[in-house]
């Protein structure tokens, strides 16, 4: 979080982007050569431990990714799944093992087997269909998944002929005063859909009151949350949605950037965006003066390297710049100091693409729409436990049980917990799936997270002591390293549970509840502070199970 | 009143503090323990132990918050101890000593470490957790001449890393890898002294354990006696801590609360100091007997110098006498040695190194404003919006100020730099004007034509307080811009772009150094960058004005206490009756009221032999002053040669006595920085076998040619000179407490930050026009010999490098090379390393080559730091047509591979 490298990143614009340039001298070996950091370090003036440090941080860039070809998903839903261990050998048989590294969630969570070679994502393909991959070029595989909607369609529904999709760009550019446009967000009560929930209108009034001659309107596409495909499927099946959300943002704050971080592991993401901004462009509805209001927007597609963290804002603005995506303190808020120190108003994909619905119909219809509380709808991602995986899109405050039952179809196999809302959401037990509703609310009181609303069957086979050395495991491997009690505490438990589950020793209770308090307490954002939740809850309703572990 | 409550407790809060800090402010220095946080670095929040209990009402329900970044709330409940909180600390540092080396007894720092005494508070008693994964066998980095690292102590606090981007502005120092594996890395993970790191050891003072020290074990409380003192190696006056044990100098930090530099200083402060007792050392008198030096007593040295300078004096005048005095002595000695000059001897032949550095910028600048010195304070680049560095190279020779410069820059703030050079600061730079050396007037104009011409002026500014404008402005608009921008080839647009720049910003500060005074034009320049203040109204406020970039550290006191040959101590004017009855009254005896010689006259006068005797304290005249052969001719000329040294330096061996002075470790005193900020030096040692501080060796002349002086006291000195200086009126030893005051002084000892803030002291400022004119070298010379050569400093030496050759900055930099443009280079056949032959009008040296972009083609840069290059035997003695600071800059010459191709190595370098 070095102001002076944000600076340094910052004055170069954001066209020519250092990230982006470490990014592109990793393709050709998979990790930048020394001279190459240097000659970065060289032209932004950063200094080379700046590249070298950034560089080593990322999946995709670090020098234990030279020569990695083929990255095998080690997700929960494909963990639990267990189709990792077959998948594997079937590539060792035809592919260099040095070559093959590992990648956190493909978003093919529907049917599993999700590996990515060559810049394409893969699942659920047979031997042969394998061996036919890695003797001839590359072929493309769309994967399919049901996508229904139960209220609503604010996300779903087919955005139809471009020109007449973004009509309303020109009634709001050139006829309403932006106040108007952020007073319409902020009546709608649109919540953020990242995981934490916070307004969205707050976050740009505050990016809107800061004086500055350049602001950013960051779309968060990084889902690293293993388990959801919810972004995955807005940015490649509607991907309009969220481009006119980041524009009507945009307006409304008085941003002329829109920046869309999406994560490497969704390249067919980034061919689609790509290819939408390029339609919009050319129908004129971003860069300078869009239909002749004066306003400008234009947009810039970053591509991630492989870290979960930088699904944190900070972290992903760190990350922008060019720098270790380490997770920053607040305040400053993004959007007082933000990219490159400028305001930034970081938002999630889902949450960015329910802006045209708000601005079509005025934010008191989305308000309507939902509880109280939470209003609007909300995007599931059900995985192949599911007999109908896919994305649902209901009306925020749909009983869990509907949403299970109703669009999934019920459960293809016995399960006995679900994971929902990504890695640090809460482990709920089958026993308590009546007892909850699709909303931030109902979770919370109830003692779980919403969060990303990605829903994971553990099966009744799967040892939970497994699953949460799982989670300890991918908390050390994501942790930014920044604060002690993340960077080490994620460590000494994955330790202590595997000591436990492999050895006879038992862990001190004590130290373990102790533990879970300094990472809940302690830690500086929601990887370490969010870990202990889903623990607990595996601590509280599967006792049984775990109690031979403990002391 | 806005309060929040400490365990209950109300208290005042301070919108927009910490919690930390308002904690502090309450509670006193360490109201909660912390790891990852430093004095001088913003918070960080990466260890989490500083966590307090916050509700918002009494009694309510807690959160705990990391109090470090965390805003204090009106109405908040903190509760800074609570049960929870002990419990959450006590488990953070468990988990850190899970991978941490128990090894405190036998630890560098024990006793002295953040860890360990945070260890204590929260009451570690045992570490809980199996034993895991760690990193306890890192090896040790001892590549460095300074440096150390033991990474297997290192917490991951970043504190290093951030010392090293927010004090330093380096970026050596990152962390590489993520979480658990994450690792401090030097440059891209090489060793300390592969790394591009400029050895300031912020990252030492900054790491909270034994993870990044240095050899001097400076955080080890082994050596328990420190002393405050300012350093000897620049103006900008950095105080330092020293620490002795046993009457000798183990180590260096530097002191947080020191106004100049909070905490920073630079190699040669921190690490240079092993040269005070250096086996070199001078520690007895000599006398030169057929050619060889012999040990005499002080008795028999002093014997013989009064001796002769009486016999001069008696038969040929006290003007057959005449003495350099030290910049790197204390006020009080200076003021001694022109007082000795004027009052003992009765000559005004007393002039000091400024002469050959900023005497244009005092001669400039009181011609426009009425006083020779900085008119801001550097603690003023929080509020500029825009600095302007002409010809200097800050980050090299005055490495804290240097940092701050660039510090600004890299937070946004426009940074105009005018040099040739493509110095550290013009790459990040918003305009750099890479001149041709010697066009710096036709630069300046250049601006001053667009500020005018365009009406980027400050009218209200040039109507209420300066003299002299429309002259002014009716020669600028005669200007030929196109003409000047063929003479410095700067692109006029660039200048325009630049003088836009510096002219719109609210607040614009100008610094200048050598780049500027080292001219033909130097007090023209020094006047026409005054103007440019005035003209634009940035002058008397904070965040603005004119701030040479002093060289030495006490250069600026050195003239203030009168070292001048046409001023006596305050500046005033020595040819005056009434100040020459002043002066008569004030010393007790008649003094002369005839300008005396500058150095450059001495050295012409020793050729014609009318000067028959010359007393040189501390001043290296062979190795640094320009035309060497020509200096050692005038001193083998002169019959009596008193060197007063701590080495035997080029100049010391043409001497007829030497007598062994005291280094600034060995003396009390004063020095004054370039903020004229007057700082108490603290005596750290006792001088060195028989050496004695500076001021008593000039006392004990004095007594001895019947001048009662009382033996050398910095505090009754001090006394002395506040009732003749008159803006020393209300300075004292006492008053000056540890960050001394800047002059003027008021009688009731107020200072002054910001000088002219309502009026000059010659009441309008001086606004004046000058021409570009060529410089006589490239006229005369240019044609034959067609590269120019411009001399600088490189940041691991001092100037003739007497002191930090003797120290292990020797291993850092090794030698004096030439700078050379790739195109040049490749046109005369020299590869990198290649060694070269440079030839001017006076004579050549050889110097090895290092090919880079650096400079541009046609010039040719190289420093003067190493005796076995003696660049100076090929400068010119041209000099300011106004105050004789010589060319050092321009120096026409002409290049081709040498024969010798054997390379130096460091062990021949040191004598």
């Amino acid at each position: 979080m070095s102001k002076n490298l944000s600076y340094l990143s910052g004055k170069k614009g954001i066209v020519n982007n250092l990230f982006e340039r470490i990014g592109e001298a990793s393709i050709e070996e998979g990790t930048p050569s020394k001279e190459a950091l240097k000659k970065l370090a060289d032209e932004f003036l950063v200094g080379d431990s700046s590249t070298y440090g950034a560089a080593t941080f990322y999946d995709f860039t670090k020098p234990g990714n030279k020569d990695k070809e083929v990255y095998i998903c080690n997700g929960s839903a494909c963990m639990c799944a267990g189709t990792q261990n077959a998948l594997k050998n079937e590539i060792e048989a035809v592919v260099d093992a040095n070559k093959i590294g590992h990648i956190t969630c493909l978003g093919r969570c529907h049917e599993n087997g999700a590996f990515q070679y060559k810049n394409h994502n893969y699942s659920n393909l047979s031997k042969e269909e394998i061996k036919e991959l890695f003797k001839n070029q590359p072929f493309k595989q769309n994967d399919r998944y049901k996508v229904g909607v139960l209220g609503t369609p604010v996300l779903t529904k087919n955005t139809g002929r471009t020109e007449e999709y973004y009509a309303i760009l020109d009634t709001v550019l050139n006829k309403q005063d932006s106040n108007k446009v952020l007073e319409q967000i902020k009546k709608s009560g649109l919540r953020g859909r990242g995981g934490a929930g916070f307004p969205i209108g707050f976050k740009l009034e505050s990016a809107k009151n800061t004086k500055a001659t350049t602001k950013f309107i960051v779309c968060n596409a990084d889902e690293g949350d293993p388990g959801a495909y919810s972004d995955r499927y807005l940015m490649e099946e509607r991907p309009h949605t969220l481009l006119l959300g980041m524009i009507l943002a945009g307006y409304a704050v008085g941003a002329e950037w829109g920046i869309l971080y999406v994560r490497k592991e969704y390249p067919e993401s980034i061919r689609i965006l790509e290819k939408a901004i390029s339609e919009i462009r050319d129908l004129g509805y971003t860069g300078s003066s869009i239909l002749n209001s004066g306003f400008n927007f234009n947009f810039k597609i970053i591509k991630g390297q492989g870290a979960y963290i930088c699904g944190e804002e900070t972290a992903l603005l760190s990350s922008i710049e060019g720098q270790r995506p380490e997770v920053r303190i607040r305040p400053p808020f993004p959007t007082q100091e933000g990219l490159f120190n400028l305001p930034t108003v970081v938002n999630n994909v889902e949450t960015l693409a329910s802006l045209p619905f708000i601005i079509k119909n005025g934010g008191e219809a989305f308000d309507k729409i939902g509880t109280e509380k939470s209003s609007g709808t909300k995007l599931i991602s059900l995985d192949s436990f599911f007999n109908r995986p896919g994305i649902y899109e209901v009306d925020m405050g749909t009983p869990l049980k509907t949403v299970i039952d109703n669009l999934g179809g019920g459960f293809k196999r016995p399960v006995k917990a679900m994971h929902i809302g990504g890695p640090l959401g809460g482990l709920v037990p089958v026993s308590k799936i009546n007892e909850l509703s699709i909303d931030f609310e109902s979770f919370a009181e109830n003692g779980f997270l919403l969060g990303h609303a990605s829903i994971i069957g553990i099966p009744e086979s799967f040892p939970m002591i497994k699953y949460i050395e799982h989670l300890f495991s991918f908390t050390a491997v994501e942790s930014c390293g920044k604060c002690f009690p993340c960077r080490l505490g994620s460590v000494r438990g994955e330790e202590l549970l595997h000591k436990a589950e492999s050895e006879n020793y038992k862990i001190d209770r004590e130290l373990f509840d102790d533990l879970l308090d300094t990472l809940e307490q302690g830690s500086l954002c929601a990887l370490g502070g969010g870990l202990p939740l889903p623990v607990k809850n595996a601590l509280m309703y599967f006792e049984d199970e775990l109690k031979i572990y403990f002391n | 009143m806005k309060v929040a409550y400490i365990d209950n407790q109300a208290y005042k809060i301070i919108e927009g503090e910490s919690i930390l800090d308002f904690l502090r402010r309450h509670l006193g220095p360490y109201p909660v323990p912390t790891l990852c946080d430093a004095p001088n670095l913003d918070p960080f929040g990466s260890c989490r132990v500083c966590s307090v209990d916050v509700a918002l009402e009494k009694g309510g329900k807690t959160k705990a918050l990391a109090s470090c970044h965390t805003p204090i709330s009106a109405g908040q409940y903190i509760y800074p101890d609570s049960e929870n909180i002990q419990r959450l600390r006590k488990n953070i540092v468990e988990l850190v000593l899970t991978d941490h080396p128990l090894d405190c007894l036998t630890c560098e720092v024990n006793g002295n470490c953040a860890l360990q005494s945070v260890a204590y508070k929260v009451g570690i008693r045992d570490v809980r957790y199996p034993e895991g994964k760690n990193h306890l066998d890192r090896q040790k980095d001892l590549s460095h001449a300074y440096l150390t690292s033991d990474l297997s102590k290192c917490i991951n606090c970043y504190r290093c890393v951030r010392a090293c981007d927010e004090v330093q502005g380096q970026f050596v120092l990152s962390m590489a890898g993520r979480g658990f594996d994450s690792k401090i890395i030097k440059g891209m993970d090489v060793d300390f002294s592969g790394s591009e790191c400029v050895s300031c050891g912020a990252c030492v003072q900054a790491c909270p354990t034994s993870a990044i020290s240095d050899i001097f074990e400076s955080k080890s409380l082994v050596k328990r006696d420190t002393t405050r003192t300012i350093c000897t190696y620049c103006g900008v006056g950095c105080n330092l801590d020293v620490a002795t044990l046993n009457g000798e100098i183990k180590s260096i930090l530097a002191p947080y609360d020191a106004e100049v530099n909070q905490g920073h200083t630079c190699l040669k402060g921190r690490y240079a100091f092993s040269f005070y007792n250096h086996p070199d050392r001078l520690r007895d008198p000599l006398i030169k007997r057929n050619g060889i030096f012999e040990t005499v007593s002080w008795d028999e040295a002093y014997s013989f110098i009064t001796d002769k300078l009486t016999y001069y004096k008696d038969n040929f005048g006290p003007d057959s006498i005449a003495g350099i005095s030290s910049s790197r002595c204390t006020n009080e000695e200076n003021y001694l040695m022109q007082k000795f000059m004027r009052a003992v001897i009765g000559t005004n032949n007393i002039d000091g190194c400024a002469r050959v550095c900023h005497s244009p910028t005092a001669l400039g600048m009181q011609r426009a404003f009425g006083t020779g010195a900085a008119t801001n304070s550097i603690s003023d680049l929080k509020q500029t919006d825009c600095m302007m560095v002409i010809g200097a190279n800050p980050t090299e020779a005055h490495p804290v100020t240097g940092v701050k410069i660039k510090q600004q820059a890299m937070k946004g703030k426009t940074l105009i730099v005018i040099d040739p050079r493509k110095t550290e600061l013009a790459k990040y730079a918003d305009f750099h004007l890479a001149l041709r050396p010697g066009t710096n007037v036709a630069v300046l104009n250049m601006i001053m034509y667009y500020i005018i011409s365009e009406g980027w002026v400050d009218e209200a500014f040039i109507s209420s307080r300066t003299e002299g404008y429309e002259e002014y402005k009716n020669e600028i608009l005669r200007l030929d811009v196109e003409e000047m921008e063929r003479i410095s080839g700067v692109k006029k647009e660039l200048v325009r772009e630049a003088a836009q720049a510096y002219s719109a910003a609210p607040n614009a500060m100008l610094f200048h150094g050598l780049g500027v005074t080292e001219h033909s034009q130097g007090t023209f320049m020094v006047q026409l960058i005054s103007d440019l203040a005035m003209v634009t109204g940035n002058i008397g406020r904070k965040g603005v004005g004119v701030n040479p970039l002093r060289g030495q550290n006490n250069v600026q006191g050195s003239a203030d206490m009168g070292v001048q040959p046409h001023q006596g101590a305050g500046y005033l004017d020595i040819t005056s009756p009434e100040i020459n009855e002043k002066y008569a009254l004030f010393y007790g005896v008649n003094v002369p009221s005839e300008i005396g010689y500058k150095i450059p006259e001495m050295f012409e006068a020793g050729l014609d032999k009318k000067l028959k005797a010359i007393w040189i304290i501390g001043e290296d005249v062979v190795q640094t002053d320009p035309n060497t052969q020509k200096v050692i001719k005038a001193l083998e000329n002169i019959d009596l040669v008193i060197v007063q040294e701590l080495f035997m330096t080029e100049t010391a061996k043409y001497a007829d006595v030497i007598l062994p002075g005291a280094s600034f470790f060995e003396k009390n005193g004063t020095f004054t920085n370039g903020e004229r900020r007057i700082q108490r030096v603290n005596k750290v040692v006792n001088p060195i076998g028989n050496a004695k501080p500076d001021g008593q060796i000039i006392i004990d002349v004095m007594n001895r040619m019947g001048y009662k002086q009382k033996d050398y006291d910095a505090e009754s000195m001090l006394e002395e000179i506040s009732q003749i200086v008159p803006f020393f009126a209300g300075v004292t030893w006492k008053r000056l407490g540890i960050n001394g005051l800047q002059w003027p002084v008021k009688p009731d000892g107020k200072d002054t930050k910001i000088m002219h803030v309502d009026s000059f002291a010659n009441g309008a400022g001086k606004i004046s026009y000058f021409d570009f004119e060529e410089s006589a070298e490239i006229i005369e010379n240019g044609k034959e010999f067609p590269y120019i050569l411009t001399t600088n400093r490189d940041l691991e030496h001092y100037n003739c490098g007497a002191m930090t050759r003797r120290t292990n900055n020797v291993l850092i930099n090794t030698e004096d090379v030439l700078l050379i443009n790739p195109i040049d280079a490749g046109q005369n056949g020299i590869n990198d390393g290649d060694m070269v032959c440079v030839e001017s009008a006076r004579g050549k040296v050889d110097i090895k080559a290092q090919v880079t972009e650096k400079v541009k083609s046609g010039v040719l840069s190289t420093t003067f730091h190493f005796p076995e290059i003696m660049v100076n035997n090929i400068t010119s003695d041209i000099s300011d047509s106004e105050a004789q600071c010589p060319e050092y800059k321009v120096v026409s010459v002409a290049i081709r591979k040498a024969r010798k191709t054997e390379f130096r190595n460091a062990g021949e370098m040191t004598e």
